[in-house]
């Protein structure tokens, strides 16, 4: 095989001397000189196919042939670049919004966590929390007790790994002179050890580390690059986090970013003890970490692995007492009649709990770019049929030339490859602007970068479509077989009935696709638009709000003088009208719930209805700067302190749940009186339904660190920022702004999600529209030429040209009709799928399916007036003549 | 292209490349010699398609049952010499068995018919 290959001019110069050899051996038998070289020419044959069959042994000549399909493929696309670059065009379109759609699936839905074995990997869940609990969530916290008690379980989960978050959004940090921000966690000393992440350098924590409340940290390999330049030198650097100092000794591997939804990290320290750093920067009331001390703080996001050989069941079976018990330290039991909360796992996915909340409408909106990818394969599939129908003659020549059929085959195969490679890098550089795109707008800080799975479906998409693209048009272009190159008269050759077949029922397909997307992008565009409509009772026009994380203070006293004095500057700015504070940022997603007592009772509301309420800490002035009606009593004022009474204001709906009929004030929420009732408005997001709430004075209540304050301004709300800026930094020069933006823009965060998929589901139905328009036009456009000659021999024997312009009318009409009829059902289909994300619009919402039927209409007419133009301008006289 | 002709092909290779291996048992040869002997051994009966054989022939070569080389003839021309190689002995005996009964069995068919006109389309 490696032997030096034997040259044809060798080969010749064999054959040379059989020749010679054999005229001898022709003299010698008596025949004179010419007639023996004659004969012995005849005897051998064609020399040049002995030749030829030489160099066709050769194993290279499939490559050879390769190349040859090669060059005349592109030459021909560079015949007719329109038709190229459409094709290609449409593909990269297809192929592109289905890449990044499914890359965001990938990441968010079937990517695992980057952990060893994720498998054995379970997020903890409860199906609730305890009465009489605070909690940060529902269903995935649990208190200290609860995770000590689950970690000495060796025989269920082998490893139970712990997650506090630090704080709501980020922490002050100082690595240098100047204050930044980070995002971290404070996790347990077997977080990277019993997830099994890899650290790319230095080591990870320790149980020691945890016990000890050792102050180090690992950073992520992100915060490594973006801050340190990968510099090798970062391991034992001092980073200050809250002032405090941590040592790095570690990296993580590439890839890990932390265990919670879409959430990029920065470092992970493990769980202190010290107040400061108290779950969500909450401070402690005595000097020791409530969340280490307090059962009734339900704030730790706990993971699990499966101990070896112990299934999901088992595991929960040998947990559930345990975990049932330990939920009660500390409350003295359950109550009467309380339902036992009921510990459950989850798949550890990159994305825990993005599966309930986005998963219906990923899937949803996977569907719909497949069907945009359908409907522009479906358009290139027929432009190549037009094309190679065109060029019929051109393989009918070749075949009656004694090209083989697999010839052509092939060489159509590598036409295709050449649109598919083209449109599929494209498709490519297009996918990853569009992930990058999606990913903000779906608030996805992780990496969605495309992986091996991806690029897997992309290559086989592509592959699948450039077989397609090869197999398809090729019966098209032998239909007219060799004898075909005899016939001259382009009319009889291409009045194939059936062929024009395929393009119908394509098109016919393509409108009822595109009838699907259209329902679908206009239920949405309709969700998008009454989400922007809710009410959220309260003024958001000139609120501008930003976060405050002061270190400087210590007790409660200097955290309410600092916010005081904060007021009271920012209150005299030219052009403030009002300023408030606020625990949670109202929008932020972000409620504190817990129960309450009414009246010094647990109010009974029997069973259905839990008695959770939402609170909030906020500041004098809270309801008058949100721009809240105050309905009865009043809200807080300047002059409620921590030694004045405790006071509490509540919603209507707070009063309607647990005091009913009676007058509202007066009455006592835990130690608080009832000052004041407020009109209902959202808390934490746009689109929450109303719940009871209350709120109190934040000078009354455990003062918070890090609050949020809101201002009320004339004129561009942001342009103050600097000046506010100013004034914090006269209080306490290295306390940065903490995501300072307008009200409205914070609440519109919390439907981001559906504003994505609306505008994604309106630009995939005009994307669909541009399609099949395109394909419609094309399809339309190719009949019309190939009928000419039939159209001027109508015309000539007395047809009209209204006549002639409804002809074909009529056909692309007929089409859209056979499209909506079978794109209804499927749209309806699809729109239940969608009721999850929709929001005040109904599945079946008329409006949607009739400007989605009229759109199709409006579409066909246009695509096909251009052709019946066409058509009714056939000067019957030439259309004879032309053949 | 189908596989019927595939098949057809393959054993008209092999019934030509045994004739070659066998008159190379005899002694080193030039091509055109081999197909003289052919002719001559079969008694004129098989027609040696000469393109067909110095195809077969560098087939052999790559297979290296046989093996080439420049050399003169008796006549004091050029020619390429083959000899079999042993691997191209050990084939000669394997195939020379199984082909006997085959070939037996088809000169019964074909000298009922006047025997072919050509080993090879």
């Amino acid at each position: 095989m490696f032997r030096r290959r034997r040259s044809a001019e060798d080969f010749a110069e064999e054959i040379r001397s059989h020749l010679e050899l054999e005229a001898d051996e022709l003299k010698r038998e008596g025949l004179g000189e010419n007639e023996a070289q004659r004969k012995a020419r005849l005897e051998f044959g064609s020399v040049r196919a002995a030749q030829e069959r030489f160099y066709l042994r050769d194993r290279w000549v499939w490559l050879d042939k390769l190349l040859r399909d090669l060059r005349f493929g592109l030459r021909s696309m560079r015949q007719s670049p329109v038709f190229a670059l459409t094709a290609i065009g449409m593909l990269a379109l297809g192929v592109g919004a289905n890449t990044a759609v499914f890359s965001v699936m990938n990441a968010v839905l079937l990517r695992s966590l980057p952990v060893a074995d994720p498998q054995r990997v379970v997020n903890l869940r409860t199906s609730r929390a305890p009465d009489r609990v605070d909690r940060i969530n529902d269903g995935d916290m649990f208190s200290y007790p609860v995770y000590e008690a689950l970690r000495e379980q060796k025989d269920a989960l082998s490893e139970v790994i712990a997650v506090g978050m630090l704080s709501a959004d980020k922490v002050n940090v100082r690595v240098g002179g100047e204050p930044e921000e980070a995002e971290a966690d404070m996790v347990s000393g077997n977080f990277f050890s019993g997830l099994g992440v890899k650290l790319a350098r230095g080591r990870g924590f320790t149980a020691k580390d945890e016990s000890d409340h050792a102050q180090v940290m690992v950073i992520s390999y992100k915060y490594w690059t973006r801050r340190f330049m990968r510099d090798p030198g970062v391991v034992g650097k001092t980073i200050y986090v809250k002032g405090v100092p941590f040592a790095v000794i570690g990296v993580a591997a590439e890839g890990f970013e932390g265990t919670d939804p879409g959430q990029s990290l920065d470092f992970w320290i493990p769980l202190q003890g010290r107040g400061e750093f108290n779950v969500l920067g909450r401070p402690a009331k005595d000097g020791s970490a409530m969340y280490l001390a307090d059962s009734k703080w339900w704030c730790l996001r706990l993971m699990g692995r499966l101990a070896p050989g112990v299934s999901r069941e088992q595991a929960i079976a040998r947990l559930q007492k345990v975990f049932q018990t330990a939920a009660y330290v500390g409350l003295g039991g359950p109550m009467k009649g309380e339902r036992l909360p009921v510990l459950s796992f989850v798949d550890a996915k990159n994305f825990p709990g993005y599966e309930e909340q986005a998963g219906s409408p990923l899937q949803v909106l996977m569907v719909m770019v497949s069907l945009v990818l359908l409907i522009a394969v479906t358009n290139v599939v027929m432009l190549l049929m037009a094309r190679n129908a065109t060029r019929q003659r051109e393989f009918s020549l070749r075949l009656a030339l004694g090209a083989r059929r697999g010839e052509l085959l092939r060489q159509l195969l590598v036409e295709s490859a050449l649109l598919v490679t083209a449109g599929g890098l494209l498709a490519w550089g297009f996918a990853e602007v569009a992930t990058r795109v999606l990913g903000r707008w779906a608030q996805i800080e992780s990496s969605l970068a495309p992986d091996g799975v991806v690029l897997g479906v992309t290559l086989g998409v592509l592959a699948l479509v450039a077989v397609l693209f090869g197999v398809l048009p090729f019966r098209v272009a032998i239909a007219g077989g060799a004898e075909m190159a005899l016939k001259t008269q382009s009319s009889t050759s291409n009045a194939h009935a059936g062929r024009t077949r395929f393009g119908r029922i394509a098109v016919a397909l393509q409108m009822a696709l595109c009838v699907v997307l259209l329902v679908s992008g206009g239920l949405l565009a309709r969700t998008l638009w009454n989400l922007e409509k809710i009410p959220l009772g309260m003024q958001t026009d000139g609120l501008v709000v930003f976060g405050l994380n002061p270190q400087k203070v210590h007790t409660e006293a200097e955290l309410v003088q600092f916010y005081q004095e904060l007021q009271r500057r920012l209150r005299v700015l030219p052009g403030v009208e009002s300023v408030t504070v606020m625990q949670n940022r109202v929008g932020s997603l972000w409620s504190n719930n817990s129960n309450v007592m009414v009246d010094g009772k647990n109010p009974d509301l029997g069973k259905r209805q839990p008695t959770i309420v939402r609170n909030n800490d906020v500041g004098p002035d809270f309801f008058h700067t949100l721009g809240v009606p105050v309905l009865l009593g009043r809200e807080f004022i300047d002059a409620d302190t921590a030694t004045s009474p405790k006071v509490a204001v509540v919603n209507e709906l707070f009063v309607q749940t647990f005091l009913q009929k009676q007058d509202p004030l007066g009455h006592r929420m835990n130690d608080m009186v009832i000052v004041g009732v407020v009109k209902n408005h959202k808390y934490a997001n746009v689109n929450e339904d109303p719940m009871p709430m209350a709120w109190e004075d934040y000078a009354q209540m455990k003062a918070e660190g890090a609050m949020n304050v809101e201002m009320r301004v004339r004129g561009d709300a942001l342009a103050m920022l600097p000046m506010v800026q100013k004034i914090v930094a006269q209080i306490d020069p290295d306390l940065p702004l903490i995501k300072p933006m307008l009200q409205r823009a914070q609440f519109e965060e919390t439907i981001s999600q559906q504003i994505l998929f609306a505008r994604l589901g309106e630009f995939f139905g005009l994307l669909a529209v541009a399609l099949v328009a395109t394909g419609l036009y094309g399809t339309l456009a190719y009949r019309v030429n190939m009928r000419t000659a039939e159209i001027g021999l109508r015309m000539a024997v007395g047809a009209k040209r209204e006549q002639v312009v409804w002809m074909i009318l009529k056909d692309s009409l007929l089409l859209t009709a056979v499209g909506i009829a079978v794109g209804i059902p499927l749209a309806m289909l699809a729109g239940r799928s969608l009721a999850s994300v929709l929001y005040g619009v109904k599945p079946l919402d008329w409006v949607s399916y009739a400007l989605a039927v009229a759109g199709m209409v409006v579409v066909a007419l246009a695509a096909s007036a251009i052709p019946a133009r066409r058509a009714a301008s056939v000067n019957p006289l030439v259309a004879l003549h032309t053949d | 292209m189908a596989t019927q002709e595939d098949n057809r092909i393959a054993l008209l290779q092999g019934t030509l490349d045994l004739l070659i291996l066998k008159t190379l048992a005899l002694g080193p040869c030039h091509g055109q010699g081999v197909a003289r002997l052919i002719q001559r051994q079969s008694e004129e009966v098989f027609f040696v398609d000469h393109g067909s054989l110095y195809v077969a022939l560098q087939r052999l070569e790559d297979k290296r049952w046989i093996r080439a080389e420049w050399g003169v003839s008796e006549n004091n021309r050029k020619a390429r010499f083959y000899t079999l190689t042993a691997k191209g002995r050990e084939q000669l005996i394997e195939k020379t068995s199984e082909w006997r009964r085959l070939s037996r069995a088809m000169g019964l068919v074909l000298d009922g018919n006047k025997g072919p006109q050509e080993t090879e389309a």
